[in-house]
């Protein structure tokens, strides 16, 4: 794999994101730099209030005024870019299109004649596994099945880069290991270079080449740790010991972060508290 | 994966109560609405045979149901009809496009919004018939005063309805269309638009009720022409079996549009 990674296909090169004006200016993303090479799966995991999001939104090109430089070959980022699909967080299905319309949206934004937007639709429904309910409309499906969906939508697109904001935040923890197994090959599958942004250990262990740690506001790079399990790869592997070592590696690092972000909002909480 | 057990059952909720109490409820709320219907046709009837008033005010039923036979016969009927359909076809259309388009103004910018509310809100309520004699001034006696008034009626519905429909957008999905770069007119059609369907429909099925009562009464004021007009006509010669057979299609009609609205709004894609 060392030799891929030598040309990245995106590069983060000391990105500051601050909010607010004034006394008031919190920096969300401190000197963030860390790159993805081609085909690597790489994830970015943090305690809430880390910038995470807001990381998602400057790669995604939605938050375009940022200093430092997200490259893509030799282009920066300021506004979304062909070649970032990216994955919501939230529901995202539109829900007046059945699951094939849905899929083919990005396709017919670009004008794709309407056969050609069908079968590569197609392609991508089967892929995650939803191939029977072409037709169905989002609210005829569960939670897992309109993220998966939304994978679709992203992957049809052909995106050189996948970039997903927690999207399995909101399933249990079955269907997240389950959706992951899917991921994961899908990924092998079309050798796709992923970022993931999550704060879930287990899922970044499960998923990743390599793990961007964060710290708690400011949100920096704590670490970066590289994740020698085997591939292929399946869900089996949260079983094995050298998953189990790297968790608790992980955690170690976090588990300061996340402590100070508790305390942050405790406080916050006892003050509001005090005011009520 | 794609297991059935997984897929959710949208009618679940709705199917338990309904299938045991709902059919006998609907039998019951039948069987009161014909009662009514039937109760005040009788006190009519007996009213209109117990002489207790003047004349023709109160004519029996079957003398409404000949002149009800008439009318629809009557071409000048179909004339008045057509020119009052017109009318109200012309005000929904004007004053749904310029409310749409308001609506799409205001519900995406938050300063003008804020702005413009209080003469939209103070403004809407405000009976649109006063405006009449400006308008008469303005675009003569003719159908294009009365188009004028129900455009203007038909317009704050349409443009309060859109409003508040861009506003409930979920904005992930205004996400969605950026991170897939789709262009001003895409996030138009493509997101907005469908995305305020319901509201927006709805809108029109409020504008479509003023716009009615708006031109109909603009008509009995001064024309000479359309429903409206026939009323006032009917109501001077004091034919009054004539005149309740006239409502009698007027309510009709205005049911009839007012449903084919409401189930093209409830019909969700």
């Amino acid at each position: 794999m060392e030799d891929i990674r030598l040309q990245p296909a995106m590069v983060v090169d000391d990105v500051v994101k601050r909010f607010g004006r004034g006394d008031e200016i919190v920096t969300a993303v401190d000197h963030v730099s860390f790159n993805v090479a081609q085909g690597e799966f790489v994830s970015v995991i943090g305690p809430s209030g880390c910038g995470k999001s807001t990381l998602f939104n400057i790669i995604g090109g939605l938050l375009g005024d940022y200093e430092g430089s997200v490259m893509i070959g030799d282009e920066r980022i300021s506004a979304p870019h062909p070649a970032v699909g990216m994955v919501f967080q939230e529901e995202s299905t539109f829900p007046w299109r059945n699951v094939i319309d849905n899929v083919a949206f990005p396709l017919e934004l670009q004008g794709v004649a309407k056969s050609e937007r069908m079968d590569r639709a197609h392609h991508f429904i089967d892929m995650v596994g939803l191939a029977s309910f072409e037709k169905n409309f989002p609210s005829q499906l569960s939670g897992g099945m309109r993220q998966r969906v939304s994978i679709a939508r992203t992957l049809v697109s052909q995106p050189k880069i996948l970039l997903m904001d927690e999207p399995f935040a909101a399933l249990d923890e079955q269907t997240r290991l389950l959706l992951g197994d899917k991921i994961t090959q899908i990924q092998q599958e079309l050798n796709q270079t992923t970022l993931l942004i999550t704060h879930n250990l287990t899922e970044a262990v499960q998923l990743s080449d390599r793990i961007v740690v964060m710290t708690y506001r400011p949100g920096k790079v704590k670490r970066i740790v590289d994740i020698n399990l085997k591939r292929p790869r399946t869900s089996d592997v949260v079983g094995s010991d050298a998953f189990g070592h790297y968790v608790a590696e992980i955690w170690n690092d976090l588990r300061e972060e996340a402590s100070r972000g508790m305390a942050d909002s405790e406080s916050a909480a006892s003050r509001r508290g005090a005011h009520g | 994966m794609a297991a059935t057990g997984e897929m959710k059952a949208p009618a679940r909720r709705a199917v338990a109560p309904a299938v045991s109490t709902a059919p006998v409820t609907a039998r019951r709320v039948l069987l009161v609405r014909v009662i009514v219907a039937l109760a005040v046709l009788a006190v009519w009837e007996g009213l209109s045979r117990s002489g207790l008033f003047y004349g023709e005010v109160i004519p029996s039923l079957t003398r409404i149901a000949a002149s009800l036979g008439k009318l629809l016969v009557d071409p000048v009927f179909y004339k008045n009809l057509q020119v009052t359909a017109l009318e109200t076809f012309a005000s929904l259309s004007i004053g749904a496009a310029l409310g749409i388009v308001t609506g799409i103004v205001l519900g995406a910018n938050r300063f003008l919004m804020r702005a413009f509310e209080p003469y939209v809100y103070y403004l809407s309520p405000t009976p649109r018939i006063i405006l009449f004699p400006v308008m008469i001034m303005w675009f003569g006696v003719g159908p294009a005063s009365k188009v004028a008034l129900g455009a203007l009626s038909a317009y704050f519905a349409v443009a309060l309805s859109t409003a508040a429909g861009m506003r409930q957008i979920d904005a992930i999905l205004i996400r969605v269309g950026r991170s897939f770069r789709a262009t001003t007119w895409q996030m138009a059609t493509k997101i907005y638009l469908p995305a305020m369907r319901v509201p927006i429909l709805n809108g029109i099925r409020l504008g479509m009720g003023t716009a009615i009562i708006t031109v109909l009464l603009a008509e009995t004021k001064l024309s000479n022409q359309g429903l409206g007009y026939m009323i006032m006509q009917v109501y001077t010669r004091f034919d009054m079996p004539g005149l309740y057979a006239l409502l009698i299609v007027v309510f009709a009609i205005a049911g009839a549009c007012n449903a084919l609205i409401g189930k093209l709004a409830r019909e969700q894609v």
